[in-house]
């Protein structure tokens, strides 16, 4: 017959657990609140590693276009330059590409289509961004210049005002190369959000509006757009975030010119490929104020996924891919 | 509903039996819901005791108070006393462990855990006692067949317990609750999830297992309740209506509530 | 509803759905355009030299040092990230749901997932590479160690964010099961929970390795690069990302050549990856309820 345990060794068993139990747990503890120390670290290490420049330069550091490693001085004026408009280049080019894809993948594509195309987009997300960067150098660059370049040239480049953004010789290399580099890597990660919200769009809102005569453009346009607006955005944000950061890709394509153009078919630099190309060939305050462009592009970075994911919030999570 | 609650005073069940639970005065709250009030019933030893009543009457929540399970939901809290065999198991001096190897909990839903079925119900005893390897062969093959599924499973019992149907996954979790050798064994609707077949399996498994356990079933289907259990109690928006032999609450309750219900007028 | 109106209507709808399939086309186009570049480029220079030879040899060289240094490098880099990461979702999901600190951290980990890795990289450089040259006098600089830290950082927020919601899947009615039998919340969560979702979290595990196998920014200034073959976790090492960057900066398209094959390598390597957790993760999908 059933015979119960004696409680004497209930009870030390108990003690054992509650102990067993806390230590586990504070270990747990631990590790999670490694990637908090992850973080901070990032963003405290770069900005001791680069306190010569930031503290002794401070304001003009951010807005002295000479990064000049033979005088030992040192602005940040045309990687942040460079960094910003090849991410507006990529976010320019990349959103409604991204919009069109999602509503392609929604609405559009036939059911048994939308599972294939949606993982083969989801690998341009998985090639690692140094294949970018071979493709775009030795691929990409003369296709740019051999058939964009000197098409933009002679019709963009003749317009009074932005014309200037598009007259050049036809270097391939540039600005205007990497921003579209970039853009093809951001593609699958503002795609993959705007597809899922567009998911997540009640069935009813679509279906009455597709009652009252509505086409599928219009449904998009109307309803599905305002519907997720926010995580739309809080996706463009996600992307740019990606955008910002990248290095390898860009860093082949760039051209790595610390020199001001106003044209976009000229090369320039950016924060990372400032980073990658020169950190191992610094030393001193050079070496100093690379790291403070790591610091910069790790808060800007941070203040801009902070937004992405603020307006992701109320979305569902996926795997760990996004 | 306010006199209904003081009309609803502690029957004691017309049995020679002692009594193992006894509820006093229990309230239960899910943050700032009030689920049960004011509970008061006599379980007694060896016999199968149904709550029964329309969902969300707060039969669950009763059964799970038996076991304290709710205490691991941070906004949950129970007040009042539960008494087994004489001693207040909501103190929270009443340790955890001795509580659960006292009362076994079987779910609605099979949930074997992902190991062979051999390790399902040596995974509980080994926690609670250091055995040799052959005696706890024994106390699982015992377990097993108290349970009504050592036959079937006697020669895979190395394989994973996921591959079973949904009323052997059903029968190896009762065999892993019982095998900690408990006094009272809760029951949780545990053939909502189940065929026929495999629900008049459990029920007369039940039938087997009350000459050793104190059983509570919670079920939402009458018959079931009629045809298993000793006493029944009928709930209904929090508050123990009537409970009583199941005979009786079947045939002439006393509450209309409990006629309507189970007349199927109401629910 | 006057005929031109619904006309106009209709044009804009058939121009829109145009453009939107042209738009995700053009990206098929692209993916087919990169891999079929890489595949054909790279496969000229896979022989044997490839994988016996260093890159000491420069163009008649090989790649040998580098594959064996990524390996170690990632090998290292995964067991540094997997049982704190797995530890750290288990955290997140077990204990500190709902919690304001469980959220914050949830949050940050998304952030850290997107986080430049180039800048992961630098603060391993001031943290480990910096400080082991002021202690061993500049005898150890960079070192397989660094790049595999730099790695982990990487790989870190993908096995949390996998592992916290594969336990997150798990039905409580299991937790439940378990603590009902008086089984502790440390031993629920390791031996039962954790199989439970075992596929789940190697699935995070798996992702993670293909994310970091192609790194490259954050190696630079950690691992730096090595032409020779190395083994110790203490010195330079050279890995497939690093030496096709080294390589592709290079004039000599022979080296060109060599770079493509790596990338090649790596491309398939973290492709086949990917594709094997997504199967893995759908299975356990379907086999879930």
């Amino acid at each position: 017959m059933p015979t119960a345990i004696a409680i004497e060794t209930i009870c030390r068993r108990n003690a054992a657990d509650a102990l067993h139990d806390k230590l586990f747990r504070g270990v747990l503890r631990v590790c999670a609140l490694l990637v908090l120390a992850a973080l901070l670290g990032a963003a405290l290490s770069t900005l001791w590693g680069g306190r010569e420049v930031l503290f002794g330069d401070g304001w003009h550091f951010l807005t002295s276009a000479q990064w000049n490693p033979v005088e030992n001085r040192y602005g940040a004026w045309a990687p942040i330059y460079g960094t910003l408009v090849t991410s507006c280049i990529a976010i320019l080019i990349a959103v409604p590409l991204s919009f069109g894809i999602a509503l392609f993948l929604t609405e559009i594509a036939p059911l048994w289509l939308r599972t294939p195309v949606a993982t083969a987009i989801e690998l341009l997300a998985a090639i690692p961004s140094i294949i970018y960067g071979m493709w775009g150098l030795f691929v990409f660059v003369p296709f740019m210049a051999n058939h964009i370049d000197p098409l933009l040239d002679s019709s963009l480049g003749r317009l009074p005002l932005v014309g200037a953004l598009f007259r050049g010789p036809p270097l391939g290399l540039g600005l205007l190369t990497a921003g579209i580099v970039l853009a093809i890597m951001i593609v699958p990660f503002i795609s993959s959000v705007m597809r899922e919200v567009f998911q997540t769009v009640p069935a009813r809102l679509k279906e009455s509006a597709y009652a009252l005569g509505s086409t599928t453009w219009e449904v998009v346009w109307d309803i599905i757009l305002p519907y997720t607006r926010q995580a739309v955005i809080g996706g463009i944000f996600l992307g740019l975030g990606r955008a910002l950061g990248e290095t390898m890709a860009v860093t082949f394509v760039l051209g790595n010119a610390y020199d001001f153009s106003t044209s976009l078919l000229m090369p320039g630099t950016s924060i990372s490929s400032s980073i990658a190309n020169e950190f191992n060939e610094a030393v001193g305050l050079h070496r100093s104020a690379l790291i403070a462009l790591g610091f910069l592009l790790f808060v800007v970075t941070f203040v801009v996924l902070l937004i992405a994911r603020w307006m992701l919030r109320s979305l569902k999570r996926k795997e760990g891919n996004a | 509903m306010t006199d209904l609650a003081a009309v609803a005073a502690p029957i004691a069940p017309v049995d020679t039996t002692r009594n193992k639970i006894a509820v006093r005065d229990l309230d239960f709250h899910y943050h700032d819901f009030h689920a049960v009030r004011k509970i008061r019933m006599d379980i007694p030893e060896r016999r199968v005791t149904a709550i029964i009543g329309p969902s969300g009457c707060g039969k669950s929540t009763l059964l799970r108070v038996f076991n304290r399970i709710y205490s691991i939901y941070p906004k949950q809290r129970a007040e009042g006393d539960v008494l087994l065999d004489g001693e207040n198991i909501l103190d929270p001096g009443y340790s955890l462990n001795r509580l659960r190897s006292q009362v076994g909990m079987v779910f609605q839903k099979p949930v074997p855990f992902p190991m062979t079925i051999y390790e399902n119900v040596a995974y509980g005893i080994r926690h609670h006692e250091v055995l040799s390897r052959a005696r706890m062969d024994e106390r699982v093959e015992q377990a097993l067949r108290a349970a009504a599924l050592w036959d079937e499973v006697k020669d895979k019992l190395k394989r994973s317990a996921l591959g079973l149907s949904g009323g052997q996954q059903q029968r190896l979790c009762i065999a892993r609750g019982i095998a900690l050798r408990p006094q009272v064994l809760l029951l949780d609707e545990p053939t909502s999830a189940l065929d026929p077949i495999a629900t008049g399996r459990i029920e007369q498994l039940i039938e087997e297992l009350k000459k050793d356990y104190t059983i509570v079933i919670v079920t939402h289907n009458m018959q079931q309740a009629a045809r298993v259990s000793d006493f029944t109690a009928f709930m209904y928006m929090g508050e123990l209506i009537e409970f009583g032999d199941t005979e009786k609450i079947f045939t002439k309750p006393d509450k209309q509530q409990t006629e309507d219900y189970i007349t199927g007028r109401f629910g | 509803m006057s005929a031109s109106v619904y006309r106009r209507r209709e044009t804009k709808n058939v121009v829109a759905q145009i453009l939107a399939s042209s738009a995700a086309l053009l990206a098929l186009v692209f993916l087919a355009w990169i891999l079929w570049v890489t595949v054909s480029r790279g496969v000229h220079a896979i022989g044997v030299p490839l994988f016996t030879r260093i890159t000491a040899y420069a163009d008649q060289g090989g790649l040998a040092n580098a594959m064996v240094g990524s390996l170690i490098m990632d090998l290292m880099a995964i067991a540094l990230c997997a049982p704190v990461g797995v530890l750290a979702g288990a955290h997140l999901a077990e204990y500190a749901r709902g919690t304001r600190l469980g959220e914050t951290i949830r949050f940050l980990n998304d952030i850290l997932l997107s986080a430049p890795s180039i800048v992961l990289g630098l603060f391993v450089y001031v943290i480990f590479v910096l400080p082991m040259t002021a202690l061993t006098n500049g005898t150890t600089t960079f070192s397989a160690l660094a790049g595999s830290i730099a790695l982990a950082l990487i790989g870190l927020p993908v096995i949390v964010r996998t592992t916290d919601e594969m336990l997150q899947l798990v039905p409580s009615t299991l937790r439940e099961a378990a603590l009902s039998l008086g089984i502790p919340q440390w031993k629920l969560t390791v031996q039962v929970l954790m199989r439970a979702a075992g596929s789940g979290i190697l699935t995070g595990v798996l992702l993670a390795l293909a994310r970091l196998a192609g790194e490259t920014a954050p190696l630079l200034f950690t691992a730096f690069g090595n032409n020779y073959m190395t083994y110790s976790p203490l010195a330079k090492m050279a890995s497939v990302p690093a030496a096709i960057y080294q390589y592709t900066n290079d004039p000599n398209p022979a080296m060109h050549a060599i770079a493509w094959a790596g990338a090649l390598l790596i491309t398939l390597f973290v492709l086949a990856l990917s594709l094997l957790a997504r199967a893995l993760f759908s299975r356990k999908k379907t086999s879930h309820d």
